[in-house]
């Protein structure tokens, strides 16, 4: 649970001042190894916030980022029931 | 199951609630963007001290940035200012000298998408739509969202921007459309001439430089040559910008 924390306060403070080819590639590997790794979504949405522009994927203001992240979360969850069950 | 309906739910309320909280969450991390500044130029100076190499390679980084904007200082110079201010006074059109001053906080690659945060904002008279440029003339983008000490600023190589340009060797008109990074990508009949080098200037009767041709690529086999142009200055170095309130 800290290193959950500790990882989201990383990923956040990377957020406001480091190029994004840090902090995103960070964010997804925080969504494949956590599991149900649902304060990603906020941080995205937070990128939008602080860096975002008119980039929409739908017409409800939506960051293909955020988008992205959803569905690799979504993707993730029967993997990693599939994976707990043979182990 | 239920854990895929609450990802959709955080998902669908920070779709709703983050989009209202812009201008509280810029103002306050402002600050930490003003200081991050400040801290950097500060390690700077002092790592030099230590590191006589190291000064000598940020000297030489200093130099080409230096070297860069006078060559774009140039570049626009070459237009003819003064003839151009002159010409404008005949016809009643003076060219207008209210130009805000502003940092930049935040550039790209520090965002994703190509879009700057300058420390002016509505209480500097900023509004939406203000063009941005460069201390020497090119023209960078236009101010997206103004918040009262700060302001977004959308370049015109933002990915999928299109903009009106005119092709300055033979005056055809353009459109520039962004592809991300200072860059720029645009279609023209394979008949019109066009070189590396070429300068694409902003369609308005100040004609600013937008870009310069990069690459021209052109199959035998097609009606059309794709050219790549780039921005007038590295957008990853920016300092300062002017605003045209």
């Amino acid at each position: 649970m800290i290193r959950r924390v500790l990882v989201s306060l990383v990923i956040f403070a990377s957020i406001l001042v480091l190029p994004y080819w840090v902090y995103v590639p960070i964010l997804f590997v925080g969504a494949v190894l956590f599991s149900f790794f649902w304060e990603g979504i906020l941080l995205v949405f937070f990128v939008h916030v602080v860096h975002g522009s008119e980039v929409t994927v739908l017409p409800l203001l939506v960051s293909p980022l955020a988008l992205s992240l959803l569905i690799v979360l979504v993707l993730l969850l029967p993997i990693r029931e599939s994976l707990r069950s043979y182990v | 199951m239920k854990r895929i309906v609450i990802l959709l739910v955080i998902f669908i309320s920070g779709a709703v609630v983050f989009p209202f909280l812009d201008a509280l969450v810029i103002s306050t991390i402002s600050p930490v963007w003003k200081a991050e500044n400040v801290i950097i130029r500060s390690l700077r100076k002092g790592v030099a001290l230590f590191d006589s190499k190291k000064s000598l390679v940020e000297e030489n980084i200093a130099l080409k940035e230096k070297l860069s904007s006078l060559e774009t200082e140039i570049l626009f110079l070459s237009m003819g200012r003064v003839q151009e201010n002159t010409l404008l006074e005949l016809v009643g059109r003076k060219a207008r000298s209210d130009t805000v001053i502003a940092t930049v906080l935040t550039r790209p690659p520090q965002t994703p998408y190509d879009v700057l945060i300058i420390d002016a904002g509505s209480n500097e008279s900023l509004t939406v739509g203000s063009e941005v440029s460069l201390p020497e003339g090119p023209i960078l983008g236009v101010i997206s969202e103004v918040f009262p000490k700060s302001a977004k600023v959308r370049l015109f190589s933002a990915s999928g921007e299109e903009t009106n340009a005119v092709l300055e060797r033979n005056n055809v008109p353009v459109t520039l459309v962004g592809t991300g990074g200072g860059n720029f990508r645009m279609t023209l009949p394979r008949e019109i001439a066009i070189e590396k080098g070429d300068r694409i200037l902003s369609p308005n009767i100040a004609s600013r430089p937008l870009a310069t041709v990069g690459e021209i690529s052109v199959r035998p086999t097609d009606a059309f040559q794709e050219v790549l142009a780039k921005s007038p200055t590295n957008i990853f170095s920016l300092r300062f910008v002017f605003i045209t309130p």
